[in-house]
């Protein structure tokens, strides 16, 4: 397997700039996100404060980041990173089933703020029924009872996935339109306030009614950066950094809104910037030992 | 060297000064990542604890004595006595001060 320099993780101004600081410095790097960018950048109104691109849309600034990635041939790994394991000397990042792993020595977070707050007993269940990946965990399904939570449309695909395996897959869609999975997936058109069980899960309440299940698939955008990265301190709900944007994870760095504020594209590109030095800096010092 | 321990021989990681027991299962993800580093520490920590792997679908009795909810789950036992115990995947150098705050 490639073990790359660097692996960030986020298509938003912090990532993207990281991604270009890093490939400057003559390493190579995996830019995991969405191929077409960050929502916050594709679907802005206007942007008065961006150095370069004064008064621009939310299209235009996408369009002029992609050209500029392009023009420095970096490509985009279009997948959300599922769980992220601090192996020491590497990281291992899952994108979805069990072969679906990439490694790099440094790791640089940009994935945002976390749009929502969690269910009630969504953290006390992670791990005993409840998932944020259902490719990674369907094995543990086979013959079940699964419900799938998906906030947007592509996760259609991990309920028809889940549904080749698992006895029973209830499908909660939590966006408005058409829902196009396979027939054996029975689709829900209700809000989940909370996770029950007591041990492990036993079922998902909603707004219209209680669920068994023995797996609850919450398929978010974002996951929040604990869960996703275990052992990462957190501080008023954003990654704790040093100025130099280390977390207090050895050879892992953290930029853009997800090190908290100030929200601004300009910074978290700024950020990007340092966090990506701080990765080529710390992979010098540990080649030299 | 990480031992694989059954109920039957168990006695040996309680006779252990320090012991790390860790409580896996084969369908467990997070578990197979945690192996390899456990494995490496337990070279690092050679003559200082002994590292036991215990399956949890093979040894039920144990899984239920140390009251086991969700793995991965580490305990650590001094003299067969539980010190502390760690949940899920935990990264290596945070694992390393652990360990090394039980060697004091
Ligand atoms: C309505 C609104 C108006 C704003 N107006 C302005 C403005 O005028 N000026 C200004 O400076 N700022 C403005 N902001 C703030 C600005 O949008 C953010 O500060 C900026 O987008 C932060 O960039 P980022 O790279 O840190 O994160 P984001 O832009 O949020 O990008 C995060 C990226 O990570 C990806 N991601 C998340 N999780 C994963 C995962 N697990 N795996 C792979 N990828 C993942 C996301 O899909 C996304 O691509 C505004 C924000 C809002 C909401």
């Amino acid at each position: 397997m490639t073990r790359y320099d660097v692996a960030i993780i986020g298509t938003g101004p912090a990532g993207l700039e990281a991604a270009l600081t890093v490939k400057a410095r003559n390493k190579s790097v995996l830019l995991i996100g969405p191929a077409d960018l960050s929502a916050k950048v594709r679907k802005a109104h206007t942007i008065q404060n961006y150095l370069g691109l004064p008064n621009v849309s939310g299209r235009e600034m996408q369009e002029a980041f992609l050209k500029h990635l392009e023009s420095s041939e970096i490509k985009i790994t279009d997948e959300q990173a599922k769980n992220i394991y601090a192996m020491g000397d590497y990281f291992a990042i899952q994108t979805g089933g069990a072969d679906a792993m990439y490694e790099a020595e440094t790791l640089i977070l940009a994935t945002g703020l976390p749009q929502t707050k969690g269910l009630p007993g969504e953290d006390l269940f992670l791990g005993k029924g409840v998932s944020y990946c259902a490719t990674c965990d369907a094995a543990l399904y086979r013959g079940k009872k699964a419900a799938v939570v998906g906030y947007a449309p592509k996760e259609e695909d991990e309920a028809n996935f889940l549904a080749e395996l698992a006895g029973e897959v209830l499908y909660f869609p939590q966006y408005a339109g058409e829902v196009r999975t396979v027939p054996a997936v029975k689709v829900i058109r209700e809000k989940p306030v909370e996770i029950l069980g007591d041990r492990s899960v036993r079922a998902l309440k909603t707004d219209g009614g209680e669920y068994e299940a023995d797996g609850i698939f919450i398929l978010r955008e974002t996951i929040a950066p604990d869960k996703l990265v275990p052992g990462l301190e957190i501080e008023a709900d954003r990654v704790k950094v040093t100025p130099q944007t280390e977390t207090n994870i050895p050879g892992c760095f953290a930029a853009g809104d997800i090190a908290g504020p100030p929200y601004q594209y300009i910074k978290a590109a700024g950020q990007g910037n340092a966090a990506a030095l701080a990765a080529v800096r710390y992979l010098a010092a540990k080649r030299k030992q | 060297m990480v031992k694989v321990i059954r109920e039957a021989d168990f006695g040996q990681a309680e006779e252990c000064a320090l012991a790390v027991l860790d409580f896996s299962a084969t369908w467990c993800g997070p578990c197979k990542m945690l192996a390899p580093v456990l494995e490496k520490l337990s070279e690092e920590m050679k003559g200082k604890a002994e590292f036991f792997k215990v399956d949890v679908d093979e040894n039920p009795n144990l899984a239920v004595r140390f009251a086991i909810q969700s793995i991965p789950a580490l305990i650590f036992l001094k003299n067969g006595k539980e010190v502390g115990r760690e949940i899920g995947f935990k990264p290596e150098a945070a694992l390393r001060s652990t360990l090394e705050s039980f060697l004091g």
